[in-house]
């Protein structure tokens, strides 16, 4: 499908490349004001405590600034918003005076330079009044525990929390009990996911410089400038056109920015109160205690018939979300939704509670609730396929929810029809491509050092998008401009994680317009040049960020064209436009008419000199659907059965991301998909102490597992490979591909290990000891 | 604290710089002299962001008191590329699709430059072990590995 198009399918060099290879690329941290102050935060000490005394005089007297709970605005906030205000659940404050986990924030300063700084906070004086914390979501449930927060703040109304429930969603289709009944085979399970740290390379940061009119202009980390711009002007009661959020990389994030982090406010009323830049770069060990993965508790009942058709599924989900509820409700909507999408099920019925604990807030993270119900109900479905003597793909093909099926996005509230799909294509291919059939039997395999091939398939949505405004905002916007020597400035506010949306979106315009890429430039952008973009998650980069920089290209093209028409004679929709890598322009022509020629350069200035106006548009765009984009993986694993160790070997990953806009960028974020989800099934986990509700690494890395390049398979031995599918509703064809590969990663390696060995881990991490464990209770070799 | 004076050769160029005795290798390269490529990732030598070049020895800068490196020569990711020419390992890096979010990249890129100068024709298990003390999160290594491979062949025929 790609051959027609001159950009969009090839390869090509991102533009931040350079900049990146030869350190010249500014992150947040690495931006310098003059005069500016360096800010640090006082955290706490208890996992649950309430602050009698705080005395910063001491601070203060050696010059530094100082802020406390009593220097903040006391209106609550979410620190995320892209769910619409009904679903966003207020519970925090700037500092507070009752920390809720080790780590929290309950002072800041500012000083000169940042062991002033250092000094001045140790010289701050805290009477804590230690309270009872609890750190199990079961035992928070329970009456007499006790209480994190005793109401929170939806939609300016108080509404009181019971049991430490932050939020709870049924969902009931069909018939369950009916659906049991009528089942041949009914088996049940319960999985536990771990509570993974986001490990970007990147801290949180900001830098924020008071403005002479009262606003503020900031750096900081995040996936959205225009939501952080919008908080911080309600929290701090700012017009919204005096906070300048500037656009800057960000160093890895994978969902832990999709909030606003804790350090800009912070950051804000230091800035403000000291009425001087203040620039606040937070430690690994901070960074560890101010986010994590939801991790999850899924107790899960399936009932299919002899062929293998599911009847009945029954799931109930306890997520332990820590001190904060940053997107508890949405979360549990997804989880739902992701199981329906998974699998073609008539009954079916979903209880989700978020659970407070006195444990660093849980948040977004590449998959959001997906890798966890995909680790249960694809392990699980493989296990109803062993029992029942089938193939497991013969199973996945019988029940997948595929072309023509409703699919939901982002929830109950976000649904579409599905109308591209290569799961069959890939689930196919991928099995010829590993050599499925010849995987074996775990019982025929012999020694100490056994190999297993699984395989596991699923999705996720693009985009937050549908034919109706559901619970999330999901728009983007943009403005392009040709300027007067025909090259191309693109005002974007969409962020790039490091994925490659941005590179896919600028070849998205220059495939639009007729130009070369080299023509298209990213401009700097900030909330005060740009429009609205909601955020980058939800893997929306190409499909809504990118097809939005179509529709807008279109309109500069289509202006471009009617200019040109005025100078050629031609009419505008008889031009066509080609890139001249020669010209480095593009050209316009009339097809099958000699001399009428015409460079978007010789427009633009000829528009500039007869005073016509700038080649230029700017508008928003919310895409009617939120289509699925599929991966299909198949893992080969070796597990010593001596020491328990786990180690994936091989891998054959397939991808149905609608046309692929980069192949070379595709495949690398299916690289590190698949990295990262190996990493999470295999090792990754923050633990807290009993006693102190401390990080049991204590927020270091090196107390942290993780997998590093020695753990991963070589090169030659992960082959990727995609589907060809268009979707009709995606710029040029193409949908998102990023957190689709992810989600089946931990299930792949679980479904590996039963072939190798024959046991079902469903709790993660699987570390060498769980499997040591699984085989003594299977009992023997 | 005292400051002392050190004297080092960065990038090619020498350099006189007072430091303070406790003052780390990292952030005299980012504050005092402007070069920002170098990363503070942990804190704790875990990550490699912060990977220089010390006498042509990768050394993690934020572990390095800078006293210790006086009369030292000191090569850091802005001092690769000469007369705005990519140094092949950047070329294969840029080329490979092995650069992300690129925070990791820096100390990345002289961590292979260290193991190329050593070892000319690493194999995957050599760059592998090259890269045990380096995190990168968003790459899952392997473009990173394959264009460590692409730069020795460039720099085999150069």
């Amino acid at each position: 499908m790609a051959t027609q198009y001159h950009t969009v399918g090839k390869p090509s060099i991102r533009k931040d490349a350079i900049p990146k290879a030869t350190g010249q690329e500014k992150f947040t941290c690495d931006v310098v004001i003059p005069g500016m102050l360096y800010g640090r935060i006082l955290r706490s000490k208890y996992p649950h405590a309430r602050i009698k005394r705080i005395d910063t005089s001491k601070a203060e007297a050696m010059g530094a600034i100082c802020i406390t709970f009593e220097d903040v605005p006391k209106a609550k906030y979410n620190e995320r918003i892209v769910s619409v205000p009904s679903a966003t659940f207020k519970d925090r404050t700037v500092l507070t005076n009752k920390p809720l986990h080790v780590g929290e924030a309950i002072a800041a300063v500012a000083a000169e330079t940042e062991e002033k700084a250092e000094k001045a906070l140790r010289l701050i004086e805290v009477e804590y009044e230690p309270l009872e914390p609890v750190f199990d979501p079961i035992a928070a449930m329970k009456p007499g525990k006790p209480s994190l927060h005793d109401s929170i703040i939806l939609q300016d109304k108080v509404v009181e929390i019971k049991n430490n429930i932050a939020a709870k969603v049924e969902i009931s289709e069909g018939d369950v009990e009916k659906g049991f009944r009528e089942a041949d085979i009914v088996i049940e399970g319960t999985a536990r996911t771990s509570r993974v740290y986001h490990t970007q390379l990147e801290t949180k940061s900001a830098v924020v410089v008071p403005e002479p009119n009262g606003g503020v202009t900031i750096w900081t980390t995040t996936q959205t400038i225009h939501n952080c711009r919008i908080l911080i002007g309600e929290i701090f009661g700012i017009p919204l056109n005096k906070v300048n959020v500037k656009k800057i990389s960000l160093g890895g994030s994978f969902g832990s920015s999709i909030q606003m982090n804790s350090v800009l406010p912070i950051t804000v009323a230091l800035a403000l109160k000291a009425k001087r830049p203040v620039k606040m770069c937070t430690t690994r060990e901070e960074d560890m205690y101010d986010h994590c993965r939801y991790p999850m508790i899924l107790k899960y009942k399936l009932g299919a018939k002899k062929d293998g058709r599911l009847v009945a599924g029954e799931m109930e989900v306890i997520v332990d979300i820590g001190a904060h509820n940053i997107q508890a409700y949405p979360l549990l909507g997804c989880t739902a939704g992701w199981l329906v999408s998974l699998y073609k099920m008539p009954n079916l019925k979903f209880v989700g509670k978020a659970v407070y604990t006195n444990k660093a807030p849980a948040c977004a993270m590449q998959g959001f609730g997906n890798p966890q119900v995909n680790f249960i109900a694809q392990t699980m479905m493989n296990e109803v396929a062993e029992k029942l003597g089938l193939d497991p793909i013969e199973v996945e093909l019988k029940n997948y929810v595929g072309l023509g099926d409703v699919f939901w996005g982002q929830g109950p509230t976000v649904r579409s029809v599905i109308r591209s799909c290569g799961v069959e294509e890939l689930i196919k291919k991928g099995a010829e491509m590993i050599g499925w059939k010849n995987r074996g039997r775990p019982q025929d395999k012999k020694g100490d050092i056994v190999r297993g091939i699984g395989m596991a398939r699923g999705f996720h949505t693009s985009s937050a998008g549908g034919p109706m405004a559901g619970e999330a905002v999901d728009f983007s916007g943009a403005m392009i401009k040709i300027n007067e020597d025909g090259t191309v400035d693109v005002i974007a506010p969409l962020q790039d994680m490091g994925g490659g949306a941005l590179e896919a979106g600028l070849k998205i315009v220059a495939e639009t317009l007729g130009v070369p890429l080299d023509c298209v430039e990213l401009a700097p952008t900030d909330t005060c040049n740009s429009v609205y973009d909601v955020c980058l998650h939800a893997t929306r980069g190409v499909y809504a960020g990118g097809g939005t920089l179509k529709k807008v290209a279109e309109q500069v093209r289509q202006k471009l064209l009617e200019f040109a028409s005025r100078i050629l004679g031609v009419y505008p929709h008889a031009l066509k436009i080609r890139p001249d890598e020669n010209l480095k322009q593009g050209v316009i022509y009339a097809e099958g008419i000699s001399g009428k020629e015409i460079t978007v350069k010789e427009v633009a200035a000829t528009a500039r000199n007869k005073n016509w106006g700038t080649i230029a548009a700017v508008d928003s765009l919310r895409q009617g659907q939120c289509p699925p984009a599929y991966t299909v993986y198949f893992v080969e694993v070796e597990v010593n059965k001596r020491t328990g160790e786990v180690k994936p070997v091989r891998a054959v990953i397939g991808a149905d991301c609608g046309t692929v806009i980069d192949p070379i960028y595709a495949v690398a974020q299916i690289h590190g998909s698949f990295y990262r989800g190996l990493s999470y099934v295999l090792c990754e986990d923050t633990k807290y102490k009993r006693r102190t509700g401390e990080l049991t690494n204590k927020g270091f890395l090196s107390g942290y597992n993780i997998l590093k390049a020695e753990d991963m398979p070589n090169p030659d031995d992960i082959q990727v490979f995609f589907a060809n599918t268009y979707e009709e509703t995606g710029p040029f064809g193409a949908k998102g591909i990023g957190e689709a590969a992810i989600n089946p990663v931990p299930a792949v390696v679980a479904n590996a290990i039963y072939n190798a060995i024959g046991v079902w881990i469903r709790e993660m991490p699987i570390t060498p000891e769980k499997v040591l464990k699984a085989l003594k209770e299977k009992g023997g070799n | 604290m005292e400051e002392r004076k050190i004297r080092v050769k960065i990038n090619g160029r020498d350099c006189e710089l007072s430091v303070k005795p406790n003052e780390l290798l990292l952030n005299v390269l980012r504050n005092k002299l402007g070069l920002c490529g170098t990363k503070y990732g942990c804190g704790t030598g875990d990550c490699g962001a912060c990977t220089v070049l010390v006498n042509n020895e990768p050394k993690l800068s934020c572990l390095t008191l800078a006293v210790t490196v006086d009369g030292a020569e000191i090569t850091t990711i802005e001092g690769l590329a000469t007369d705005g020419k990519l140094h092949p390992i950047q070329d294969a890096f840029v080329k490979n699709g092995a650069i992300q979010c690129g925070f990791c990249i820096p100390g990345i890129i002289i961590m292979a430059k260290a193991l190329l100068d050593e070892n000319p024709h690493p194999t995957d298990e050599e760059i592998k072990e090259a890269l045990k003390g380096h995190l990168c999160r968003c790459t899952g290594y392997i473009n990173i590995i394959k264009a460590i491979k692409a730069a020795s062949m460039a720099m085999s025929k150069a």
